[in-house]
């Protein structure tokens, strides 16, 4: 293995655990996106580029646009002006 | 010879990329305001990702992948500054004391507390 | 009674006592706060006896006031720390659980066989055969393409199938209800649609970056779809590919201009053209009792657009099936319609 895929599972597992550990929705949503991301780079790696494409543009892309409008609809987007 | 100048201009394009991001990323993280946390993220990441794929054309092995660098240089050019002009008018409609900036310190801190 | 020592506190058997069953924690202040079950006040014993003694002497009542007594002292304790209690309880459980899974599942980590390695079970006649005869058979450059819409397109079928049965429970769960008379009910639409209120409508920059942009997004959807027996990819990633372009073309145009070409209609109709002509291509050797590798298309030559018979038109039944499933899960989640 080399430096860059020893390197890219590492931050697999960072992001897989900031995932579940952070509070906020919408964080823990744009590092799913950097955790799909990084697997698309990973399946490239292993030399399954029809796998790439598809998390690409599945995984970072679709998924993550369906969850953005399903925290909107439920109103779990707070931003710091609704307090006021 | 060329090789070497391929070698060097690649180089030299790359890493003034990163350079570029980088900085891109301390300014994201430096800023308060949200228009100077996006025109900082928006102008890095779009100069910063021309560098780097035009570092990455002196590389490229035969001209259909330069072709195709090209068209993702483009692609990107489209698509970076409009999602970054959408969030400045997000905050532009959402803000309505957008229109007093440069905002000074004291102000950001009255409005945090 | 024996006598504690002094430094008892500091133990770490009292430690977890402590923490177990009366600590405190960020835990149970952020979950139970919320439920914010109010603690009821304790029972006064003699106030209670008296005010028995006063309303009934029978002593059927009595045993009722009693039982309901007991019954509020247990539910004081539940809220007050029997669900403590039982957070800890979960807690410790859960850990537990989860320490299990890791073991067993890092134990069948450590026994797998290496990534590539010539003894894994992975590496038996069938693979060697797709391998070797894929090219022949399917006439697929692609070997993936080869393998899931040729030898196993009945695993592409059922995912097919998935995808478009999900669009359909979103379909049932999230439209907007409709009057007797098929007009749209008004009130729901305008509550459902108050989310765009803050967002950038008509926007003239998006707009022209999307005219822009949009038809080379579905460009390369259809080349990866099209190219999808010779190139990486297929039907799955290039109808995502189209949907985020369509999806684009919403944001920024709005519901009634995506309303002119893609409605419900089209949706159904171009689901069920896409699969049922997929499940007809792929099930018409069970009633003709003929080998389902053949299709009676010729092969072609490998490496042609027009070639490995049937594996381009099920690319493009697969890629409009995910286009418009992709796409009306965005529509429904958004809006509630199209």
């Amino acid at each position: 293995m080399s430096f860059i895929q020893i390197f890219l599972l590492g931050m697999l597992i960072v992001c897989a655990l900031a995932v579940s550990l952070t509070k906020n929705l919408l964080t823990s949503l744009i590092v799913y996106m950097a955790y799909s991301l990084i697997m698309a780079i990973i399946w490239m790696m292993l030399e399954s580029p029809d796998l790439a494409i598809t998390e690409a543009a599945v995984g970072a892309g679709i998924t993550s646009v369906l969850f953005f409008v399903t925290l909107k609809k439920i109103h779990a987007i707070k931003g710091d002006r609704e307090h006021e | 010879m060329l090789d070497w100048l391929r070698f060097i201009l690649s180089f030299a394009f790359l890493v003034s990329g990163l350079l570029i991001m980088i900085t891109a990323v301390v300014g994201v993280y430096k800023f308060d305001y949200v228009l100077n946390r996006m025109h900082a993220a928006a102008m890095g990441d779009t100069l910063g990702i021309l560098f780097c794929l035009i570092g990455l054309t002196f590389n490229a092995p035969d001209i259909w992948t330069v072709f195709k660098l090209i068209l993702i240089i483009v692609f990107l050019w489209f698509s970076s500054p409009v999602n970054s002009h959408l969030i400045a008018r997000l905050e532009v409609t959402m803000n309505p004391q957008w229109h007093q900036l440069p905002l000074s310190p004291e102000h950001l801190m009255e409005e945090d507390s | 009674m024996s006598k504690k020592r002094s430094d008892w506190e500091s133990r770490p058997q009292a430690r977890i006592k402590k923490w177990f069953f009366d600590g405190y924690s960020a835990f149970d202040d952020e979950i139970i706060n919320q439920i914010s079950v109010k603690t009821p006040d304790p029972v006064n014993h003699a106030v209670y006896d008296a005010y028995i003694d006063e309303i009934s002497a029978n002593k059927h009542e009595r045993k009722l006031m009693i039982e309901k007594f007991e019954d509020q002292n247990v539910r004081s304790w539940i809220n007050a720390r029997g669900r403590k209690v039982f957070t800890r309880f979960y807690v410790i459980l859960s850990f537990l659980l989860a320490c299990l899974m890791i073991f067993f599942l890092l134990r069948t980590v450590a026994e797998m066989p290496r990534f590539g390695s010539e003894t894994s079970p992975g590496i038996n006649e069938v693979t060697a055969r797709y391998i070797e005869k894929g090219l022949d058979e399917t006439g697929a450059m692609n070997i993936v393409a080869g393998m899931i819409l040729d030898y196993r397109a009945f695993d592409t079928l059922g995912e097919s199938t998935v995808l478009f049965i999900a669009a359909s429970a979103v379909l049932i769960l999230l439209r907007i209800d409709r009057n007797k008379d098929g007009s749209p009910v008004m009130e729901l639409i305008a509550e459902e649609s108050d989310d765009r209120h803050y967002e950038p409508r008509n926007d003239r920059i998006l707009q022209g970056a999307a005219k822009v942009l949009v038809p080379i997004i579905f460009l390369f959807g259809i080349y990866i779809i099209l190219n999808g027996h010779l190139s990486p990819g297929g039907g799955f990633s290039g109808g995502a590919i189209i949907s985020a372009g369509l999806i684009l073309y919403l944001d920024s145009f709005g519901f009634e201009k995506a309303g002119r070409f893609f409605t419900y209609s089209t949706f159904s109709w171009v689901s069920f053209i896409s699969l049922s002509f997929y499940a007809l291509a792929k099930t018409y050797s069970f009633y003709m009792g003929a080998n389902g590798m053949e299709s009676g298309i010729p092969l072609g030559t490998p490496g042609a657009i027009l070639s490995s018979g049937l594996i381009l038109p099920l690319n493009i039944a697969v890629g409009m099936v995910v286009a418009c499933t992709m796409y009306i899960f965005y529509a429904l989640f958004r809006k509630g319609g199209l």
